[in-house]
């Protein structure tokens, strides 16, 4: 075992030194900026498979949940097959009571994972669960995965005073936890993607986590389009970042098919243009998903480099609270994808043909995550959000600049002074922790 | 971004034009011609051209002092270097690798030693992991310094021309400068300082010669910071490397070789959002940052002494005018106090930056010091700046608040 690690660290340091040493062409045929093969037949090509083509994509269990042939199983023991079965269900269940209540106004906003289940779930455990990740805002099972609380969840949707994500300033979904290596969601689509490469770079310059940690990056294929995605992919690719990019598939932007989105073979076609090693996986297969990011994390251990998994599924819920997907696709075409092709379904019927699982477990399975995450919603609910100072905390570091503070005074003066008799502001003092005692007890006589 | 981007050939030229705009006058007495972008720069007092000058920096705090100890001021067992301003970038930036393990340095053309030499020798001194050069993308090299500073190491990011800088402005903006915020301290972006060369350079046209300060000025979240010479740059960028935020460094590139100084060669640094009073006055406060720091000294040399030419427009009666002239060198967050203070005692205030007028750095501060000062002022606040144009080439010396716009506005404010 050891002599492996150590392997691994030596090709490892020397993919680095290769990438900052200039390589030189041997052959006087070649051309100076590549070592491109000469022909003289005229021929334009477009697949990167070389044959026309489309890039296959990597599965091991059909929609019965039966092994294909020849297919090499991860190894999963039933204790493990439970443990992400359970966490597939929590998921489907949390975005039930969320997206209820944010249709009864209790929160602003949020934004379901259904359909993408196997993908999110798989690849948080194929994940070693200090690997950072830098998401987009539909892996919050990653989170889950970790060990994040339904408590936490709950707090960051409704803002209130335990939110750790962000003291109640981010819209809901948008979670973050240093003590998980997952690094707080933004709106903006594939500023993560960068991000990511150099988040790489810093594991990689730590003697305590290189060759130990990576980098896991999600996006979906619409953010796939933003100049963020191409600047990170050069980047991780030229500047020896390990990160593992997993592209989310799921054929819709908002209400956008990706037949608008590009015009090449999916995501997957990209990586060898940048030089990453490039898989494409059916994303609504757990055990194919699981395999995949194992191995291509252990691709970017290697090389140093990124590696870039597109997962194929389909997003089966609305983009979020925000946008009715009937507007733009038929209903009949998302119920079949739900039937014919569901990773929860298709996963428990492989754990049923190997006897791990039952219809009485799954009544039971369902019942105990529908309360727990009753609980831990009637328990955010009942809680303030955090003090209203806490408005104008955290823009700096160190000393607050004369600007903010100003403006804190201003505010508090107003308080002062309409605090009880404006009726918008009373009511929404309410909601605060201490009613906004703690800038009222600061301010100036 | 661009093919202009500064070929050798290009920063030649940069280098040749400074020279020839930078050539040194005979005698102190007589004003330099007022013919060209930076008359006085060879000349100017402002710059520190002794050691013991040099030690006397006013705010100056030696970094290797302990902090927690009386601060004092070391004139003997220091010593200095002659500089100009890519230099004691350089130098400042050598420092902070050595004493930072975590810190690393990159960009479009960093590893060679830069378009304008501020890394020479820096990748072979302290290893390309550590001093490298990116693929050719703002936003790229923005977000890649976010992610480095996320993990809590120090990045220090090139933008080759401030003009460049805009590919990575979501990057800089939503989420650089708002990372601490979003995520309740949990995560932010305070190791990240982005440098970049920024103002005119006499021939940069449109995309060589901008100064966006003004856009990065309501990102709060992140600090902007502009030095005027060798001493300032090398503790501003000593500062900003360690400041916990995000900070924006903009280098006037016209300065990069013109500007020499004595610089402390120990590891020092300069306050960020501190104001400095370069020449005290009673009469009109003259403020400004960067590259037209020179073209105001010099105005007030006009103003004292007009030569034979200039005499019949600068009236004998305000030849004794004390203008008080300030450095901001911090555009966010900007010394309030420090220009109050000036402008309540002097009564006027004008402004001089180079970018355009409409929503500049000037509009805000003229604002606020209106606000804070509407008793005392005799004057309406003037502001000298570039018009509301591109920067054209051919035109630059129309365009730019040169030396006789900053002269005609005291003149101006003065006889309101």
């Amino acid at each position: 075992m050891i002599r492996r690690e150590l392997s691994v660290v030596s090709r490892a340091s020397s993919a680095f030194s290769r990438t900052f040493s200039h390589s030189t062409t041997r052959s006087r045929d070649l051309l100076p900026t590549t070592s491109s093969p000469i022909v003289s037949k005229l021929k334009y090509f477009n697949t990167v498979t070389g044959s026309d083509a489309q890039i296959p994509t990597y599965r091991l269990l059909d929609g019965t949940g039966k092994p294909l042939e020849g297919a090499e199983l991860p190894d999963i023991d039933e204790k493990m097959a439970r443990r992400l079965y359970e966490h597939m269900q929590l998921l489907p269940t949390l975005d039930n009571v969320l997206y209820n209540v944010q249709r009864q106004g209790k929160i602003s906003f949020y934004m379901t994972a259904y359909g993408e289940e196997a993908t999110i779930i798989g690849s948080a455990a194929a994940l070693e669960n200090d690997d950072e990740v830098l998401g987009q805002y539909r892996e919050s099972g990653v989170l889950l995965w970790r060990g994040f609380s339904l408590d936490k969840i709950m707090a960051q949707c409704f803002g209130n005073e335990e939110d750790t994500s962000g003291k109640g300033r981010q819209m809901p979904v948008h979670f973050g936890s240093p003590e998980h290596h997952f690094h707080t969601i933004s709106s903006p689509l594939a500023t993560q993607i960068p991000q990511a490469a150099g988040v790489a770079y810093a594991l990689r310059r730590d003697p305590n986590r290189r060759s130990r940690s990576i980098a896991a990056c999600y996006f979906g294929e619409g953010a796939a389009s933003e100049g963020d995605f191409h600047a990170g992919f050069m980047l991780a690719s030229t500047i020896p970042s390990p990160v593992l990019y997993i592209a989310r598939n799921n054929g819709f932007a908002i209400s956008t098919p990706s037949s608008e989105q590009y015009n090449g073979d999916g995501i997957a076609s990209r990586g060898p243009g940048y030089g990453i090693d490039t898989i494409r996986v059916d994303g609504n297969d757990i055990l194919a998903v699981i395999s995949a990011v194992k191995e291509g994390r252990k691709k970017c251990l290697e090389q140093g480099r990124a590696v870039l998994i597109e997962a194929m599924s389909y997003r089966v819920g609305h983009h979020s609270t925000s946008d009715d997907s009937f507007a733009y696709r038929a209903r009949a075409e998302v119920e079949d994808k739900k039937r014919i092709d569901n990773p929860i379904s298709r996963f428990r019927l492989f754990m049923e043909s190997r006897g791990w699982w039952n219809a009485d477990e799954e009544v039971e399975l369902k019942a105990r995550l529908k309360a727990d995450v009753l609980q831990a919603f009637k328990r955010a609910e009942s809680l303030k959000r955090c003090e209203l100072g806490e408005l104008f905390t955290d823009v700096y570091g160190g000393q607050e600049p004369w600007n903010i503070k100003e403006q804190r005074q201003e505010l508090t003066q107003l308080l002062k002074k309409y605090g009880n008799i404006w009726e918008p502001w009373r009511n929404e003092l309410g909601k605060f922790k201490n009613k906004g005692q703690d800038l009222l007890k600061d301010a100036n006589p | 971004m661009s093919l202009l981007k500064p070929s050798p050939r290009l920063q030649k030229l940069i280098a040749a034009s400074v020279s020839r705009t930078s050539r040194p006058n005979s005698t102190a007495a007589s004003p330099p011609p007022p013919d060209g972008s930076l008359p006085s720069v060879a000349t100017s007092a402002i710059l520190r051209t002794k050691r013991e000058t040099a030690l006397r920096t006013p705010g100056i705090v030696w970094a290797d002092e302990d902090a927690s100890a009386p601060s004092r001021i070391i004139v003997g067992g220091r010593e200095t270097r002659k500089m100009n301003t890519y230099q004691a970038i350089r130098d400042a930036m050598s420092i902070a690798l050595a004493k930072d393990e975590n810190a690393v340095i990159f960009g479009e053309d960093v590893a060679f030693g830069g378009v304008f030499r501020c890394t020479m020798g820096l990748a072979e001194e302290f290893g390309k992991e550590r001093v490298f050069n990116t693929p050719l993308t703002e936003q790229g090299i923005a977000g890649f310094g976010i992610g480095l500073a996320l993990m809590g190491h120090t990045a220090i990011a090139e933008i080759q021309f401030a003009d460049y800088i805009f590919p990575a402005f979501d990057q800089i903006v939503n989420e650089a400068a708002k990372i601490r915020y979003r995520s309740g301290g949990t995560y932010n972006a305070g190791g990240l300082t982005i440098r970049t060369p920024t103002m005119s350079v006499g021939h940069g046209g449109l995309y060589h010669s901008q100064s966006p300060e003004g856009f990065f000025m309501g990102a709060t979240g992140l600090k902007v910071v502009i030095p005027r010479s060798p001493i300032q740059a090398k503790g501003l960028l000593l500062s900003s490397i360690r400041d916990p935020n995000p900070v924006i460094f903009m280098e006037p590139k016209i300065l990069y070789r013109s500007a020499v100084e004595q610089v402390p060669v120990d590891d020092y640094e300069l306050p960020l959002g501190k104001a400095e009073t370069l020449i005290p006055g009673s009469d009109l406060t003259l403020l400004t940052w960067g590259t037209p720091v020179y073209h105001c000294e010099t105005a007030l040399h006009l103003l004292d002494a007009p030569p034979p030419e200039l005499e019949s427009v600068v009236p004998k009666s305000l030849r004794g005018t004390k203008v008080e002239l300030i450095d901001l060198r911090s555009i966010l967050p900007w010394d309030v106090e420090t220009v109050v203070e000036s402008v309540n005692r002097t009564g006027r205030l004008v402004i001089v930056h180079e970018a355009g007028m409409t929503a500049g750095v000037g509009a805000e501060i003229s604002a606020e010091i209106q606000k804070r000062c509407f008793l005392k002022l005799q004057a309406p606040v003037r502001r000298v700046t570039g018009w509301d144009l591109p920067v054209a080439l051919q035109y630059e010396k129309f365009h730019i608040p040169d030396t006789i716009r900053v002269l005609d506005a005291i003149m101006e404010t003065m006889s309101y």
